[in-house]
Order: C-alpha cells, then structure tokens, then sequence
C-alpha cells in the first residue's frame, strides 16, 4: 500500500527535481549542437543556457524562471494499492504543486482562462494535469513531473485532419510548416524536442504528440524501422532550414523528431505537432509497494 | 560591450546597431498581457514616472517574500514580446518607452512606434533568468501585486551590468528576426524538395473554393 504522505512527498520532491535539474540526455543532446553550431550567438543561446541549469542545480535559481503548466504522467501495476484508491492520486498531485509552488519552485502560473484570477498556487479546474495509465503487473508507481514551459505549449502546438489522399507528403509539409512557425524568433525556445502524433481521434493524436515530445529519451526513435526513417528526414528537414537555437542563424532548431501513431479512422489522417523547448524538463520517482521513492533523471 | 544607462535618450537609441550585444544599467519596470491590456483599454497603469523609467522588461519574475516582508528574485526570464504586439506601439507610444527587453521580437506596428520615439527591442540570449536575477541590485517596489499576483505585477529593479541581450530591432525598425525569416523562406523549396513533397502540393480542401 501506497500512503497519500509518501505520494505526495514523491510527487513534491519530482517536481522539485524537474525544476532545477536539467536531464542527462537533453543535456547531452545539447552539447552535442554546442559542438556544430557556428554562429557565435547561436554557440551564445545554448552556452548560457546550460550555465543557467548549471546554477540551477547549485540551488541558484532554476532551470527556467517560466515554470509553465504543472503536469504529471502517472503509471500503475495491476497490483499497485493506493491508500483512499486511485482518486488519491490527483489530491496528491494537487497537494504537491501548491506546496512546490509555495517554495517557490513553481511560479504561480495558472489562471482562470476567462477572468485571468490567479489562484497562487498553480491549482485549478484541471492542473495540475495528471495522467494514469496502468501497465504491467506490479505493485509500485511510476510518476513523472513534467513542469512544461509556456513558450513550448503556447506556440509549439498545432493539429490538423489531412485526409488520406494527402499522403506522407501533407504529414511532412504540416511538420516543417510548424517548425517553421513555431521556431520564429525563438517562440518554442528551440532547440526543441518536437513530438509528432499521426492518427486516433484527435484528442488521443495531440496526447501522442505531447507524449512522444516530453516523456521519450532524446532522439530515441520509433521502432518501426520506416518511422524512424521519416524521424530522421524530418529532423534532416529542419536542419535545412537556416534555423538555430532560440531562432537565431544557425542549424540546430530541433535536437529530435519523436513520431508516434494510433490507428485512425479509414477516411483521415489526423496529424498532431507539440514541441518540447530546450530544458526540457522532466523529472522521475518510481515507488515500490510500501511507497519509499528514488528518483532519477532517465527515462 | 556597450553599458546602457538607463533612461535611455533617443540619441543613444539610433546609436544602437542590429545584433549589437549589449547590458543595460539603471531602473526598469516588468510586465505581461495584463499590463499591456489594461493600459490601453482600461487606461489603468502603474503610477511610475515613466520619463526616469523608459525600459520595459517583459517577464513574469519568480519572486520570494521573506520573513521581514522584503522581496527577492528566485529567477527572472524574458517572456514572449511577440504576444503583445496587439498593443505594444499604443505602449511605446503612451509613456514614451525607448527600450524593451523580452523574448522573440515584436511585429512591424510596435518596430514604427520604436522608429517614431527613438527606442530599440532586446531581446534575450540563452535561458538566462539566474543570471538576471544576480544582476538586480535592488527591488523598488511593486505595483498591483493584490490584484495580478506576483507574476502579473509590475515590479521595479535597479540593474546593473544587466544581460546581455540583443538588438533585434533597431530605432530605425530594422528586425533581424525579419532579415533571416526571409532567408528561410527562401531555403524552403530545397527543404521541400528534399522531402519529396511535390511543387505546388496542397493539403486536399473540403469546403467550398475561394
């Protein structure tokens, strides 16, 4: 049995951790175009923003001032006990973002769409965002925290329903099209982690995209061999277009491309595009059965 | 690197080339949509002097009161100028603004207003806010933190040595932003060609032609 105490500490402390830690493998990733980029304000964007990480983890600030839409990915066994059930879960992560926020690890961000009313502590109808998914047979907890910046969400977001007819071609235009769009003058804060979603209802399309964007590791490529290839074109097609980090002249406006698919009805092509930005944040704690945490930044 | 010492004159301003890099040292005022909004349609706005005060920072800064009531800056990063462009020329233009520090740029409207009141738009380098932060020297004061919480408030920074940052639109409204979104318009056929997307294809249309 999982107590809420011990899921909301671990929610908290993944949240914490997110927050002024950048992963190991965006970073990495980063490096590696820190490497290539020429343009001295490109080399600029990408040098500076890891020494900003740098302090971060130092306790010095954090990864990002724009703290963004708090979210949570939760993943349960099929033995998995929850003290109060499953319903806990979104009392725990709502307990664990005003706390977070609170100790100013999250900025009060998230407001009422119409009055604009600032709560304080980043609750409201629907945030945190909390997603439960069961997988497996175990008896433990899987929960990411994925504080996701506004530029990424804001102007990294697009859908559209092609149509058969359109073929791979529409689903390669969209992708560059958005690219473009949302790499201008550094809207997403690339280099961005771009997650593309194809096919489901449109719902499942865009949760595939934001998935494929945030919880997949860095350029980790789809396992059929045809998408990977499609993966490769896309990011290849990016690199082409004169775009760099933070919109800058340069070459790295995408670290990756991350395609993932559902099936889809027989008469659409439905295509969803959302962007990761270049912190990309994201923290883990797994839990055993009695609810004791570790926490890592792998995925 | 050139210092900027705040207030900026106009003179100073058209001295400021696109891409120069520059610091800015002096007071400066923050805010976002809710400044921008309310200034104009309600002509609601903090009571500043806005002649020592023309530098508008646009950020929502993470900030911490402490035990004895003061404030201080957890991390401060530039948000997105580009969403203010609805009322960023009536902005510049109401209280005189000669420097704006944000994220991305802003569109032809707010570049005229920089033109016509002699200012310049930075904009940021890197992810920076923890850098910023050791570089406000002091918090002056804070405007509508009751009614906008703490991200939408205006807050006043003393700065000092403060960025660097960016020129990307000039006093005479050039936008380097602009200059390279045209050179990637013009790598685009070459992209799409790469790709294998036919000339001239088009997603199909289902609604009546135009």
């Amino acid at each position: 049995m999982i107590t809420k105490p011990h899921l909301e500490e671990a929610m908290y402390r993944a949240m914490a951790l997110a927050a002024t830690n950048m992963p190991p493998d965006v970073r990495a990733a980063l490096e590696r175009v820190l490497e290539e980029e020429t343009e001295p304000l490109a080399r600029q964007h990408l040098q500076v923003s890891l020494d900003n990480a740098d302090l971060a983890a130092k306790g010095e600030g954090l990864v990002c001032a724009d703290t963004g839409f708090p979210m949570f990915f939760v993943k349960a066994g099929a033995q998995t006990r929850i003290e109060d059930g499953f319903g806990a879960v979104n009392e725990c992560a709502a307990r664990a973002t005003a706390r977070a926020t609170a100790d100013c690890l999250l900025r009060p961000t998230m407001v009422d769409p119409f009055t604009r009313a600032n709560p304080g502590d980043n609750v409201g109808n629907g945030m945190p965002k909390v997603e439960l998914v069961f997988e497996g047979d175990g008896d433990g907890l899987e929960v990411i925290a994925a504080p996701k910046g506004g530029g990424s969400e804001i102007f990294g977001t697009f859908y559209r329903m092609l149509f058969p007819a359109d073929g791979v071609a529409g689903v390669k235009k969209f992708v560059v099209e958005c690219i473009r769009d949302a790499c201008y003058a550094g809207k997403i804060c690339p280099p961005a982690i771009i997650g593309v979603g194809v096919g489901g209802t449109a719902d499942l399309c865009m949760a595939l995209a934001k998935k494929a964007a945030l919880l997949r590791r860095v350029g980790f490529h789809h396992s059929d061999p045809a998408l990977a290839v499609l993966e490769d074109e896309l990011t290849n097609a990016a690199r082409s277009l004169g775009i760099g980090p933070m919109g800058a002249r340069g070459v790295n406006a995408v670290l990756a491309v991350h395609i993932a698919t559902a099936a889809t009805h027989t008469a659409a092509l439905p295509v969803a595009f959302n962007a990761q930005c270049l912190v990309g944040r994201r923290w883990k704690a797994i839990l055993d059965g009695s609810g004791h945490a570790t926490f890592t930044g792998e995925i | 690197m050139k210092d900027i010492k705040l207030p900026l004159s106009a003179a100073a301003a058209r001295d400021l080339t696109l891409g120069e890099q520059v610091t800015v040292s002096g007071l400066l005022f923050t805010g976002r949509s809710r400044f921008h909004i309310r200034a104009i349609e309600d002509n609601i706005f903090p009571p500043i002097e806005y002649s020592a005060l023309n530098c508008f920072f646009h950020v929502g800064p993470v900030m911490r009161q402490k035990k004895d009531g003061s404030w201080e800056v957890v991390s401060c990063e530039p948000t997105s100028s580009i969403r203010f462009e609805r009322y960023g020329a009536d902005v510049v233009r109401k209280f005189n603004i000669r420097v704006l520090i944000g994220k991305t740029t802003m569109g032809h409207r707010t570049a005229e207003a920089l033109r016509d009141v002699g200012g310049v738009y930075l904009s940021k380098i890197g992810v920076s806010g923890n850098a910023l932060r050791s570089q406000i020297k002091k918090i002056h004061g804070v405007h509508f933190l009751e009614e906008l919480g703490k991200t939408e408030a205006t807050w006043v920074f003393e700065v000092e040595r403060f960025g660097p940052f960016f020129v990307a639109i000039d006093a005479q409204g050039h936008n380097y932003f602009e200059k390279l979104n045209a050179d990637v318009e013009k790598a685009l056929p070459e992209v799409e060609r790469t790709l294998g997307i036919p000339v001239g294809y088009d997603y199909t249309g289902v609604n009546a032609d135009e």
